[in-house]
């Protein structure tokens, strides 16, 4: 029997292989022909562009806002999600998944509609102080929207991964089910859980779809670059999308290490 | 001291029935039974992993039965022995200690302590990811023994080594029980445990106690042809009793069993239908016919012969398959040969009815 690592030699596995070579082509090809387009002038053009800078870090502080609020509540929903049985458990496990199949626009509406000044919602939290539509709010309502499943997702892989006998052994020991939790669960299921934070801050710091509908001004990076793209045309966008890419691979850099120090662990 | 009495314990499609058991201060109990027969599940429910659905948990006296995990006072070593990954052996061994009055002087002492007991000393500043199952196994029990528990629950413990190091761990378990004076129930499939371990033995058998009491009493005298099979009691035959001397009614009387061609004078309490547990060493083999009185005198062919080490097993064909137990020295002066047919014989008190 052929190992299973051996290059492909049958007519099908070199037609299989050019099929891949294909898309491979394709998600790498623009990414290294963005990067190329990026010269040092252009982008020490970019990092004195005041708008730029302000974007990027409202783009920074908004997606980490909305990764903080998904880790406060999501961790604890993926610990009950794997963990308790309860009735309407896969409904939950559905529904938190729904964001990913939602077009991103639709999102927006949807949010506008339940967070706008004139929804039940909207209206009581805006008395209180708190308004979405065309402020800051609005742009990590739209980034959690979309980012929490992933990190949902994750973190339920994560606790998924440590046996719950171990928290079993630790209650015998005499820790209280929150102390278990925080002992022995949380460092094992840490890295993991990290990891789905990491992919969702890069998530939020994606996105467009619902934020241009939520809050247009003031502008994240994804938005500037649009507007630059429309008002001025390609040049203009490339720098501003260049940073961000950047910012992007440095993420996915880092979730990559962290996955390869889990399997070796 | 630890009892159950009229547990239910529901653990996905499978659920423990009304299980009463009671395990007297100090004694080291095992609970034997196949897989799936509910082992673990009964540690859990003991100490409090798993809800219970009916019946009452009682550990020194007090009712349990819906007291947390961390409330119980028991300690628990699980199959696997689920030491934590993140954390090196001393700081294993130290983690139940952390909940308690002790200075970490005292806490120290109180590791070092139990680490010589177990001769792991060496092990400490380990990590736990290149133990063996033995180094694995003697810091699970160090972790589980740490804050002194009164009662330790052990679940199958040796079935993670190797036979040699079972036998040893099997005589440090029975030495550290003695010194700790914890009550200890320990869960096997291994009937031999209970022999070499055990106070007192319980058979678990699909959710529910098949049989109780001392383990040479469970030996000698099983209760059921479940019971007689899983221990390794010996040959259970089915049958038929037929009282072949009139007596008084309530006593036992002299009956035959038919178990297919061999009929065998036995004493018996009831007719109709049992089974008859026939012990391997009860089972008498010689080339010349007996001249003696045992009742029971049948010709047998030899099927198969297995030496193992002073031992040796003798299958035989008599009507029905038996198997008869002769020492190495006297397999080597007889030399019996498959085929061969020899005489057998069995007294009629030697064969137990269930």
């Amino acid at each position: 029997m052929q190992p299973v690592s051996s290059p492909p030699t049958r007519p099908g596995g070199l037609v299989a292989a050019f099929l891949a070579s294909l898309l491979i082509l394709f998600i790498a090809g623009p990414v290294l022909r963005l990067l190329l387009d990026a010269t040092p002038t252009s982008l020490a053009g970019a990092a004195r562009d005041p708008e730029l800078r302000a974007s990027i870090l409202l783009t920074v502080l908004t997606a980490t806002a909305a990764t903080g609020l998904a880790l406060l509540l999501g961790v604890p929903l993926a610990w009950f999600l794997v963990r308790a049985r309860f009735p309407g458990r896969r409904l939950v496990a559905g529904l938190i998944e729904l964001p990913v199949v939602i077009p991103h626009p639709v999102a927006g509406i949807a949010l506008l509609l339940f967070l706008g000044r004139r929804s039940a919602v909207g209206g009581v939290l805006a008395n209180a102080g708190l308004e979405f539509v065309s402020h800051v709010p609005g742009i990590v309502a739209g980034m959690l929207f979309v980012s929490a499943p992933i990190l949902v997702s994750g973190a339920r892989e994560a606790f998924h991964g440590v046996d719950p006998r171990l928290e079993r052994v630790a209650r015998s020991l005499g820790d209280s089910g929150f102390q278990a939790f925080r002992s022995v669960t949380l460092p094992l299921a840490g890295r993991g859980i990290l990891a789905a934070a990491l992919l969702s801050w890069a998530r939020a710091v994606s996105e467009f779809g619902s934020i241009v509908i939520l809050t247009y001004n003031p502008k994240v990076a994804s938005i500037l670059i649009y507007d630059r793209f429309t008002l001025y045309g390609l040049e203009a966008a490339v720098p501003a999308a260049v940073v961000l890419l950047l910012v992007a691979v440095a993420v996915f850099l880092l979730v990559r290490l962290l996955q390869r120090g889990h399997e070796t662990a | 001291m630890i009892r159950l009495e009229q547990l239910t314990v529901p653990a996905g499609a499978f659920t423990l029935h009304n299980v009463s058991l009671e395990i007297p201060e100090g004694a080291y109990t095992l609970v034997i039974g196949p897989t799936g027969s509910g082992k673990t599940t009964l540690l859990e429910a003991i100490a409090g992993h798993v809800p219970v659905r009916d019946g009452r948990v009682f550990l020194r006296g007090v009712d349990v039965t819906h007291l947390p995990p961390e409330q119980r006072g028991v300690g628990f070593v699980y199959q696997q022995y689920h030491l934590f990954p993140h954390l090196r052996v001393r700081d294993n061994i130290r983690y139940g200690l952390r909940h308690g009055t002790q200075s970490p002087a005292e806490q120290d002492a109180r590791v070092e302590s139990l680490a010589g007991m177990l001769g792991i000393e060496a092990l400490l500043d380990r990590g736990v990811g290149r133990l063996s199952g033995g180094e694995q196994q003697r810091v699970a029990l160090a972790r589980a023994l740490a804050p002194r528990p009164s009662i330790l629950l052990l679940d199958e413990p040796f079935a993670a080594v190797d036979p040699s190091m079972r036998h040893l761990l099997r005589r440090e378990l029975r030495t550290l029980h003695e010194r700790e004076g914890t009550t200890t129930l320990q869960v096997t499939h291994d009937f031999d445990d209970a022999l070499r371990l055990g106070d007192q033995v319980a058979v678990l058998s699909e959710g529910r106690v098949a049989q109780a009491g001392p383990p040479d009493q469970v030996f000698r005298f099983p209760n059921s042809p479940f019971v007689a099979r899983f221990i390794g009691a010996g040959t259970v035959l089915a049958g038929v009793l037929e009282r072949s001397q009139a007596g008084t009614e309530g006593d036992p009387f002299a009956a035959r069993f038919q178990s297919g061609a061999l009929s065998l004078e036995v004493i018996a309490s009831h007719e109709g239908p049992a089974h008859a547990v026939i012990r391997p060493e009860d089972i008498l083999l010689s080339r010349d016919p007996f001249p003696g009185t045992p009742r029971n005198r049948f010709p047998a062919r030899i099927t198969r012969v297995e030496r193992t080490g002073a031992l040796a097993y003798v299958h035989l064909d008599a009507g029905v398959q038996l198997v008869a137990v002769i020492t190495s020295a006297t397999a080597d002066e007889m030399q019996p040969a498959v085929g061969e047919v020899l005489h057998a014989a069995l007294k009629a008190t030697a064969v137990h009815l269930v």
